[in-house]
């Protein structure tokens, strides 16, 4: 397949124009040129791609998934994907030119807006790459707006998360440490953490502001915010995380959606594209990128993050997602995600699996195996389509249930874990 | 047009009927009816959750009148120079939305990852074929945080040679400004060299330049005044002599798809932006993808994992030691590589023609526009070429890019790169036709003439969009940044 429109007859004309016999004519200066054409395979019709792809994509085997960790399998009204494969949405670009693109921007204005409700905060940008990366940004922006250098991760953090922390903290001098003291910028916390717990953290926000640092707090579930307290009521400065489970596939990882949600006093410094509204020359309301003197095309080697295409599309994606679910929706899937959950828990304790979590948990908690069971108990699951958690070693596994998991499934769950066992 | 928080309906969906789902033998109500969360401690659940309450249809045709306000590719032409705008083959859009693809948990079991994990090797494959790099990372989330991997990679490079002295980075002043805020990000300084009278890096400044003390010098190919680099070889050859490497921002690969590969002009590190060259949808600012090639020195401090080939099966890798670690939740962004992937086997080995007819559409508009407009470098371009309207006075490369909102055109990239003045940069890309460049350069040419006739005309456009020129200074003045609920009086 190819995708150009011009003629034979098209191309000659306009080579003429130009003065020139050939394309070859105008990249003479172009030093090296390849003789000859690139070692790639033939090109392929579209039916041709299409039944490759298929086949390829049938190479990966779908399950039943208990595993988050990260990911969430959450249920996505159909409506989302048909609206946001609309060519207004899907094929415009970063809304540089405002009366272009008041379609892009009502929508970030409206996802700013959720984003802010949902976690009690003040500010929010128009999306980050993923939450990982949302969660480096905003241990950059502490470090940048403190002057400090320390970043403090409180236990319990998502390992992937961590290492894209150390990454980032790595290449700009930062150090990772566990100790509070007055050359830390700011203290990290997961709520609900990587194993479930939801934490009170009003004690940690006080220590973290004692000592002159700022608070953030990393939702990864962002579903738990339905029913949570959100985290701007316990003091967070900034909150971060990763919205995919608003109606984001899971994808293997990818495209998600990094939020990142401020208190006032430090909006000027969030990183990304922030959408503001505003009037036009005949007093109609309307909207526009604001706040671009922060952002890296203005400042240059003084701005403080790079970023520039970020998750406009994703964005645009949980809002309706949002929009479709509503509170009463939202609040559904939430319930039906954290007592499937509880219910699962009970169901293997009385097979004979401990229960970890001492503090309450949401839609994820540790179950501790017999010795030597868990390796068995996971690959027997798999064996019937299941993948049953995310293996944490020494016979302990982190389980997930969504509004996804049907009861007939926790029932195979706790049947095949009691026959490995016994 | 109303926010969606201003309705006031049934919302439509409740997730409840998941239970349809259930075996109907037992009543599931029961089983979970006690794990309801209300029993959670004080201080940990919400009081309070103001969502709008709208229906389905209403949603539906909320967005739906909201992307009208939209212009997009698909609408018309979009000469965003430096974006690239090409048409999105709705295929890749069908592909990426295979179930098998799409609704794969990253921590599935390698053995039911086979489909996913071939397709990210190949993709490999092929951008090391079309650049010449010897290793690609496929996990940076867009452009930008390549460029922060190539440059974080640069760091951990130096500090394992011993050569921690080279605290410095040589960036033109035509570059994108992610080059210098990257830069800055991982601490090192910035020298910016200016450009010479032909749009090339200045070479005797840059030789001045190059001392031991430089890390890396990061350029754009064509550069962003849509030029060939006309000493990059010399530029090569005077780095690496120094002990610096070299970084090619590949922005604008656009220009040398089967023509000319990075690695023969002497890079150590490529960026590619997925989402440019490789035609994945924009969606209105991302999601892109940006992957970062290397040499084969750099390729052990690449992020992990890595996809590898062991007897017929893909695996990830995670045992390379000199790695910097990972710089994004698992695996970058998947969707995004499987269009691109569709995108570079629809082309397979006549990709090179994707470049030449972008090079002949640049050209071609460039030859229809040098006689109304100030040419600053008077050369044949790339893939998208840099006017200057300063003739028409100050600000006005900004209204005559508002102006042309009203011929039905998507403005050109203004005031960038920021060394020319009332600079127009215009990509016109491979997927437009001569009409549509004949068009747009008739409707520039008459926005010329307007200039002269009507200056205020032009000044006061656009006038046919659904909104008028929209004050950027008062929203910066008032900032109303979310929308908040309305206080009732009890």
């Amino acid at each position: 397949m190819d995708f150009i429109p011009t003629t034979d007859a098209d191309k000659q004309n306009m080579l003429n124009h130009i003065g020139v016999k050939s394309v070859d004519d105008l990249i003479q200066i172009l030093k090296p040129r390849l003789q000859h054409k690139l070692d790639l395979s033939r090109p392929l019709s579209e039916l041709e791609l299409v039944n490759q792809l298929r086949f390829l994509s049938q190479k990966n085997k779908l399950l039943k998934y208990f595993i988050g960790a990260g990911s969430y399998n959450h249920y996505i009204p159909a409506a989302v994907a048909h609206l946001i494969l609309r060519g207004e949405f899907l094929t415009g670009y970063t809304p540089y030119q405002p009366e272009m693109s008041q379609g892009t921007l009502h929508a970030m204005y409206e996802f700013q807006t959720y984003i802010c409700i949902l976690t009690g905060m003040d500010v929010s940008n128009g999306s980050l790459y993923d939450g990982s990366s949302a969660l480096a940004e905003a241990a950059l922006l502490s470090s940048s707006y403190k002057g400090r250098n320390s970043i403090f991760v409180s236990k319990g953090l998502n390992p992937e998360y961590f290492k894209v922390l150390k990454t980032y903290c790595e290449g700009a001098g930062l150090t990772i440490t566990n100790e509070l003291n007055e050359d830390t910028a700011c203290v990290i916390a997961q709520n609900p953490d990587f194993y479930g717990n939801i934490e009170n953290l009003q004690y940690l926000s006080e220590q973290a502001h004692k000592t002159g640092a700022l608070f953030i707090v990393c939702v990864i579930e962002p579903t738990s915010l339905a029913i949570l307290e959100p985290p701007g009521n316990y003091g967070a400065d900034i909150v971060v995380g990763e919205g995919q489970s608003f109606g984001l596939p899971m994808n293997f990882g990818g495209p998600y959606l990094g939020f990142i949600a401020v208190k006032n006093f430090l909006f000027k410094k969030i990183p990304g594209r922030i959408c503001g509204m505003t009037t036009d020359i005949n007093g109609n309301k309307g909207f526009v990128l604001t706040f671009q003197a922060r952002e890296q095309h203005i400042r240059r080697e003084k701005a403080t993050s790079n970023i520039t295409t970020n998750v406009a599309l994703m964005a645009i994606a949980s809002t309706i997602y949002l929009s479709l679910m509503g509170r009463t929706g939202l609040v559904s899937v939430a319930e039906s995600s954290y007592s499937r959950a509880h219910y699962l828990r009970d169901k293997l304790e009385s097979v004979g699996l401990t229960a970890l979590n001492t503090k309450p948990f949401y839609n994820e908690f540790i179950m501790q195996a017999p010795f030597g069971t868990s390796k068995r108990i996971l690959s027997n699951l798999l064996g019937n389509g299941i993948l049953g958690g995310y293996d944490l070693g020494e016979d302990k596994m982190l389980i997930c249930c969504t509004e996804m998991n049907p009861i007939k499934d926790i029932t195979s769950f706790v049947s095949i874990t009691k026959e490995t066992i016994t | 047009m109303k926010l969606i928080f201003e309705y006031n309906e049934n919302d439509s969906q409740h997730i409840s009927s998941i239970q349809d789902l259930d075996d109907n033998e037992n009543n599931n109500d029961e089983r979970l009816g006690k794990y309801i969360p209300v029993g959670l401690p004080d201080g940990l659940l919400r009081k309070e959750l103001p969502l709008p309450k709208v229906s389905e249809p209403t949603v539906v045709r909320h967005y739906t009148n909201i992307s009208h306000l939209n212009y997009g590719i698909d609408i018309g032409f979009y000469p965003l120079g430096s974006c690239t705008m090409k048409y999105n083959p709705r295929v890749n859009e069908d592909i990426a939305r295979l179930d098998g693809f799409q609704n794969l948990h990253p921590l599935s079991h390698e053995d039911c990852n086979q489909g996913s994990l071939q397709l990210m090797w190949e993709l490999e494959e092929d951008l090391r074929t079309i650049t010449g790099m010897d290793a690609f990372s496929l996990q940076p989330a867009a452009g930008a945080q390549a460029e922060l991997l190539g440059v974080m990679m640069t760091k951990a490079y130096f500090r394992r040679e011993h050569q921690k002295q080279r605290t410095k980075i040589i960036i033109p002043d035509s570059a994108h400004g992610t080059n210098p805020a990257t830069a800055s990000m991982c601490r090192f300084k910035t020298i910016t060299i200016p450009s010479d009278t032909r749009g090339n890096l200045d070479i005797d400044k840059f030789r001045q330049a190059l001392q031991d003390d430089v890390a890396l010098v990061m350029l754009t190919n064509p550069n962003t005044l849509g030029l060939f680099e006309e000493n990059i070889l010399e530029i090569s050859d005077l780095a690496h002599k120094n002990g610096t490497l070299m970084y090619c921002d590949g922005a604008n690969m656009n220009a040398m798809l089967g023509i000319t590969k990075p690695a023969d002009q002497g890079f150590d590190l490529i960026h590619l932006n997925l989402h440019k060259t490789f035609s994945t949808p924009h969606g209105g600012g991302g999601p892109g993808a940006g992957t970062l090639g290397v040499r084969t020195f750099l390729k052990d401090y690449l992020p992990l994992p890595r996809v590898i080939k062991n007897d017929g099966k893909y695996v990830f890798d995670y045992t390379q030691r000199k790695s910097i670690g990972t710089i994004r939740f698992c695996y970058g962004n998947f969707g995004m590589l499987v269009r691109a992937y569709s995108y570079i086997k629809s082309w397979g080995n006549n990709i090179r023609n994707v470049s030449k007819n972008a090079i002949l559409n640049a050209n071609y508009l460039l030859s229809l526009l040098k006689n109304d407009f100030e040419v600053p470098y008077d050369r044949s371009c790339a893939h998208e070429f840099v006017l200057s309207s300063r003739r028409f006075g100050d600000k006005s490369a900004m209204y005559i890019s508002k102006r042309l909102m009203d011929y039905g055109f998507h403005p050109p990239t203004i005031y960038f790169p920021l060394i020319v003045r009332e600079a127009i940069m215009i990509e016109p890309t491979e997927t437009e036709s001569k009409e549509t460049l004949v068009k747009f350069a008739s409707a520039l040419k008459c926005i010329a003439q307007e200039f002269k006739e009507k200056p205020d005309f032009v000044k006061g456009s656009p006038y046919t969009r659904h909104i008028g020129r929209l004050d950027e200074v008062a929203a910066t003045r008032k900032p109303n940044l979310r929308w908040t609920p309305p206080i009732h009086p009890d």
